[in-house]
């Protein structure tokens, strides 16, 4: 039987397999280096390369301005931010820098930095420790935004982000750090830009990511008892986006259902949306539908944020609305 | 020690050429050949060309958005510098930049950044590289009084002083953040002292005084060289023109520029020339008119560099990707 680890596990042993294998590669970023991270992640490295695990001030601006500065000098940084709300505290040197970096030099360096924040609500941390930022980014070109899914995804995904040259924003979802899954020892690669079909269907197409997959699933398995037939497409790389993947589906399915954990408005579900709408609208025989969180703050209490984001029973709604038209 | 009379000639001329670049880039921008806005630096010669000429080939250094006669000096060819100004294809950028971002990697001007701030704490992962990677190379990153107030200003010199990363940091106090008085916005008298609180070296030096400069930056490269970390110099200048051209600059007290005026680092380079080196007044002027017909051809070369093709738009947003032209 193939080899189990976690969704944590898996990106430990990237990073460490990277390590290994690029001495340009480093590691930085508060509580990193000596207690191996927040959440653990980074469990191990210092001991094995203490002059490449470094523990910063809490400063992310100097943690992203020191990734890009390096990596336009050949190096590989590998940056944490602890929460990927205090990407709002680095946002300059993200936005304004890493992804400004390959244009400016007209491609004579690029910025070959990953920064991997986790993400997500569901923890109960509230609102500036729960948010999904993804949509903050997607709108800035030079920048990728992955959010991998699974154990085996993590790993080949993470592998990927830090061999490819452009700046890359590694969401790691807070809620699926024990999620388990087959893994492979050795390195592995999965390719970048392109989405995943991880259930076939002739009647819906889902796209989700992270979390939301899981509803997706779920709500999958309960309509083929009813008779309707679900494609579920995890995009994995989210921004630049696979567009043909998701279009092909739905010019099959004619029906698209977007679960999207974070605020609706503006939210990458509106931009598929729109995407889907203006490239194949004549195939389209159901209204787009969007099951997104609620447009407010994360509250800390269980019940309030949990009511706050989208459960099953509203992909199931949405997958019964559009096949009534 | 004092600048031979050979190395004094050689930043005589850079700050003249300085002079007559950014006196071109006014005409060219005030005839609204020179499309978006310009950040002049005439009176900060001495600042600039100093830095720059106490630095090696292989140092990293990062202007600042007042900066064309920095990179100028950083070794690009100044045509090309001025056509990347008019936004033309010859440009050293292609034009993707214009004024407030040009960078040349082979002669390492990282280049400027539009935000205050911003290439404080990239300077940090530059200077890093060299500590990685064992080189000598320190990092000198330009900023002015008014970048000072930015948070990053901060992180970079806390991350820097304590893991002791060979950056300079290059303060060039030319008085006011557009409209504003450093005395206005900050409590230090000296913002060099503000350095004291990361236990920092720092220094204030007359900005107007090449020589001041020059030495200033041999001491702080060779500290950095040595692994004893960052430094702090603050030079006292003056910029002549407003913000930006076309800025009257009215916030100014009467008689502060004719003030400084008199303090020109050129005519007191000149003078030194003269009065202890025994240049002759026709020796400089001869100086002077062949920095003039230098930038002349800069101008020529940039008025008649074509357009970049509007596709270009669409080149170097990644390394990995195409992106998508729809147009």
């Amino acid at each position: 039987m193939a080899r189990k680890l976690s969704y944590a596990k898996a990106i430990n042993e990237a990073l460490h397999q990277e390590m290994e294998h690029d001495p340009s590669v480093f590691i930085l970023g508060e509580d990193v280096a000596r207690m191996g991270g927040d959440f653990g992640i980074t469990q191990g490295i210092w001991h094995k390369w203490p002059d490449r695990a470094r523990d910063t001030a809490l400063s992310e601006s100097a943690i992203i301005g020191l990734s890009v500065g390096s990596a336009v000098c050949g190096l590989r940084p590998v940056a944490e931010l602890m929460f990927a709300d205090f990407v709002t505290v680095c946002y300059d040197q993200l936005v304004n820098n890493a992804a400004k970096i390959h244009f400016m030099y007209g491609g004579e360096a690029s910025c070959p930095i990953v920064v991997r924040a986790v993400t997500g609500s569901g923890i109960r941390c509230a609102y500036h420790h729960s948010q999904s930022i993804e949509p903050w980014l997607m709108n800035i070109p030079g920048l990728i935004i992955v959010a991998p899914a699974t154990p085996y995804e993590a790993k080949g995904m993470l592998i990927s982000a830090i061999r490819n040259n452009d700046p890359v924003v590694f969401l790691e979802h807070k809620l699926l750090y024990n999620r388990k899954g087959e893994v492979p020892v050795e390195p592995y690669e999965i390719e970048l830009f392109k989405a995943e079909i991880e259930r076939k269907g002739d009647d819906i197409t889902i796209v989700a990511t992270m979390r939301m997959l899981d509803l997706a699933h779920a709500a999958a398995k309960e309509l083929e008892n009813e008779g309707v037939g679900v494609e579920i497409i995890d995009p994995r790389t989210l921004f630049p986006l696979d567009k043909r993947t998701i279009i092909e589906s739905v010019a099959k399915t004619g029906r698209l259902v977007v679960v999207q954990e974070g605020p609706k408005v503006m939210g990458f579900g509106a931009e598929i949306g729109a995407m889907v709408s203006e490239e194949i609208f004549e195939y389209l025989r159901a209204p787009i539908k969007r099951v997104t969180s609620l447009d407010v703050p994360i509250a800390f209490s269980p019940e309030l944020e949990d009511y706050v984001n989208p459960t099953m029973d509203h992909v199931l709604a949405a997958c019964r609305s559009v096949m009534s038209f | 020690m004092a600048l031979t009379k050979k190395r004094l000639l050689e930043l005589y001329c850079d700050m003249v050429s300085i002079r007559k670049f950014e006196e071109a880039v006014e005409n060219y921008s005030k005839n609204g050949t020179i499309p978006g806005f310009i950040h002049l630096s005439i009176g900060q010669e001495a600042a600039q060309a100093g830095v720059v000429g106490a630095l090696k080939k292989t140092d990293y250094k990062f202007p600042d958005h007042r900066g064309h006669g920095a990179i100028c000096l950083c070794g690009t060819e100044k045509k090309r510098v001025m056509a990347e100004i008019f936004g033309k294809v010859d440009g050293i950028n292609g034009g993707r930049g214009g004024s407030m971002h040009i960078n040349d990697l082979s002669c390492r001007n990282m280049g400027f950044n539009g935000i205050q701030g911003s290439t404080v704490v990239t300077a940090l992962g530059t200077a890093f590289a060299s500590t990685y990677k064992k080189t000598d190379a320190v990092t000198a990153v330009f900023m002015g009084d008014g970048t000072l107030g930015e948070g990053t200003c901060h992180e970079s010199m806390n991350m820097a002083a304590t893991w002791k990363l060979p950056i300079i940091y290059c303060l060039l106090n030319n008085q006011y953040a557009i409209s504003t008085h450093y005395t206005e916005s900050h409590p230090q008298k000296q913002l060099a002292t503000w350095a004291d609180g990361y236990e920092v070296p720092n220094e204030v030096v007359d900005g107007n005084d090449i020589e001041a400069v020059v030495e200033a930056v041999e001491r702080a490269a060779e500290r950095a060289r040595k692994g004893e970390g960052p430094t702090l110099l603050e030079f006292m200048t003056y910029r002549w023109q407003g913000h930006f051209s076309g800025d009257p600059a009215a916030y100014r007290p009467d008689g502060e520029l004719e003030a400084w005026q008199q303090k020109c680092p050129i005519n007191r380079s000149r003078k030194q020339l003269m009065e202890i080196h025994g240049c002759s007044g026709a020796e400089l002027d001869e100086l002077d008119a062949r920095a003039d017909a230098e930038i002349a051809e800069a101008v020529q070369f940039a008025l008649d560099s074509p357009w970049p093709d509007p596709k270009n738009a669409l080149k170097h947003v990644y390394a990995t990707v195409q992106v998508e032209d729809w147009k």
